[in-house]
């Protein structure tokens, strides 16, 4: 054991530029992983709260509603045939009904607390509607049961969520996309870096190993230097990366997007933690599977 | 302790084969000469006793168990039972002689206390214990050659092959090696040497073994070199 230590430190100190490089790409390319990550899962976060983009909602009068189209809330009676309509329409998916309750608590989650305190606040459930969720076949195909909600009795309006929504979900898409695309590069990067480490190891311990065969050093133990070494490039990496995502999270997302742009649920520690999973097994499998790979090759018994 | 059954191997890319079926059996605790032109196929069998090369037909057994047939992970525990030298002496030149010989024990899973006691007594039956300091290149070629047997030799295995290994030495050295040699077989290790040294085989009068483009002619039991070329 004494010698596989004494050797990862000096196969470390030999190589200290390739190992730098293969650290370095390493920390750029799992960033990017981990930050593709991070936008598939404010997505999903933001899909979530609006409802997938197929989605438009038919939302119902309530009290006292301000929408011309309204004369006092919803009554029963209106709300069947308004559900009747929309279960016939071909063009509907599903659907269901979401209550004054549920939406008051969605609305609590994105805006100021403050809104919701005291003993008269600003908001309670009844200043919100109630709302079908219509989820459609073809998210082209839309006219149709907008036009036959329209107008029915009860119903204030039509919102088409694609308006809002889908610019901002697909700006998100695009960013997901850029980094991981950007990250496979360097990831690919990163496994011929470490390779061509390997090699250049390899050669400059040519001699060594080729002694350990003769006299019969297991192939583990022969290998185990070039697994250190790239275990601990890999680590390094990951260390850095997790740095680099936590930064963001802290300086980008918590302090200023938050405030700035507050409507939309923006993703938390948990999201980073699953992202940051993600980076600290990748990282070893990129370092690993090439030296593992080399190492049977030039080291075979 | 190693037999050979009418081995034949062919290496990729050529039609001659390079061994071919060669049988042979070396007892334990025998001393046998390997001789024959480059190319007759000296280094081929080395090789295959090894298992660095596999035979193309027939089977070599090494210690009773058909090496061929052996998985890959097991190798390592066979070579540890074969001591190697070479006319090139393979040593590590940022190592010191004590630190050479010890490296074969290290590499090879012993504690330091028993490293601590085999490598001082190796180095003394070797006769170079008061030369366990020096760096290989203050030796000259013979003590090199020492240290190699020595690191061959610190494992106590049960076969030793040299493979030319008075090949860069002058005649007087080389018999100071054979000796050596000839030491290490009266422990009971089975030594196998490859050798064009003519002067060496008349000299010793133990089993020839001659190779030609890959057949054995000539097996005596008391042989010398044969044709003066």
């Amino acid at each position: 054991m004494r010698y596989v230590f004494s050797n990862l430190s000096q196969g470390l100190r030999r190589n200290l530029s390739m190992h730098l490089a293969v650290i370095l790409t390493l920390f750029v390319s799992l960033t990017l992983v981990g930050a593709g990550v991070l936008v598939k899962r404010q997505s999903d976060a933001a899909a979530l709260q609006w409802g997938n983009e197929l989605q438009i909602t038919a939302q119902l009068c309530r009290d006292d509603d301000p929408n011309p189209a309204c004369l006092g809330a919803v009554n029963p009676q209106q709300l069947k045939a308004i559900e009747k309509v929309v279960q016939s329409n071909p063009q509907v998916a599903s659907y269901y009904l979401e209550s004054q309750q549920t939406a008051y608590e969605k609305a609590q989650k994105l805006f100021d607390p403050k809104l919701f305190e005291g003993d008269t606040p600003v908001l309670t459930p009844s200043a919100f509607r109630q709302s079908i969720w219509i989820t459609l076949k073809d998210p082209n195909e839309y006219e149709g049961i907008e036009s036959a909600v329209q107008g029915l009795d009860g119903v204030a309006g039509i919102k088409d969520q694609r308006e809002t929504v889908a610019p901002i979900l697909r700006s998100m898409e695009v960013m997901q996309w850029a980094s991981l695309g950007v990250a496979i590069f360097l990831v690919v990067a990163a496994l011929l870096l470490v390779a061509n480490t390997i090699r250049l190891a390899a050669f400059a311990r040519r001699k060594e190993i080729a002694i350990m065969r003769l006299v019969g050093a297991s192939t583990v133990y022969i290998a185990l230097p070039f697994l250190l070494e790239a275990l601990v490039t890999a680590v390094i990496g990951v260390v850095l990366a997790g740095g680099a995502l936590a930064a963001s999270m802290q300086f980008g997302v918590q302090d200023r997007l938050r405030d700035f742009l507050g409507f939309i649920p923006w993703i938390g520690w948990e999201d980073y933690l699953y992202s940051l999973a993600i980076v600290a097994v990748l990282g070893p499998v990129i370092a690993l599977l090439p030296t593992l790979l080399l190492t049977r090759k030039y080291i075979k018994v | 302790m190693i037999r050979f059954e009418k081995v034949t191997k062919t290496y990729p890319g050529t039609s001659q084969p390079a061994l071919d079926q060669v049988s042979v059996d070396v007892e334990k605790g025998e001393f046998v000469f390997l001789v024959g032109t480059s190319g007759s196929g000296k280094s081929t069998a080395l090789r295959l006793v090894l298992r660095e090369t596999r035979p193309t037909a027939g089977r070599v057994y090494v210690a009773g168990k058909e090496i061929n047939r052996l998985a890959g992970w097991k190798v390592p525990r066979l070579r540890r039972q074969i001591g190697t030298v070479f006319q090139d002496f393979r040593l590590l030149q940022t190592k010191t002689v004590a630190e050479n010989v010890a490296f074969a024990m290290e590499v090879t899973g012993h504690s330091p206390k028993e490293i601590r006691r085999t490598v001082p007594a190796t180095l003394e039956l070797v006769g170079l214990s008061d030369k366990g300091d020096r760096m290989p290149d203050e030796l000259s070629g013979g003590e090199q050659q020492r240290v190699a047997i020595a690191r061959a030799f610190v494992n106590r295995p049960m076969i030793l092959i040299a493979d030319e290994p008075t090949g860069n030495l002058d005649p007087a050295t080389s018999v100071d090696i054979m000796k050596l040699l000839d030491r290490i077989n009266a422990t009971g290790t089975t030594v196998v040497m490859a050798t064009h040294d003519h002067g060496i085989v008349d000299q010793m009068r133990k089993r020839v073994i001659e190779l030609d483009t890959g057949r054995v002619v000539r097996d005596e039991a008391r042989g010398v070199y044969g044709f003066q070329h």
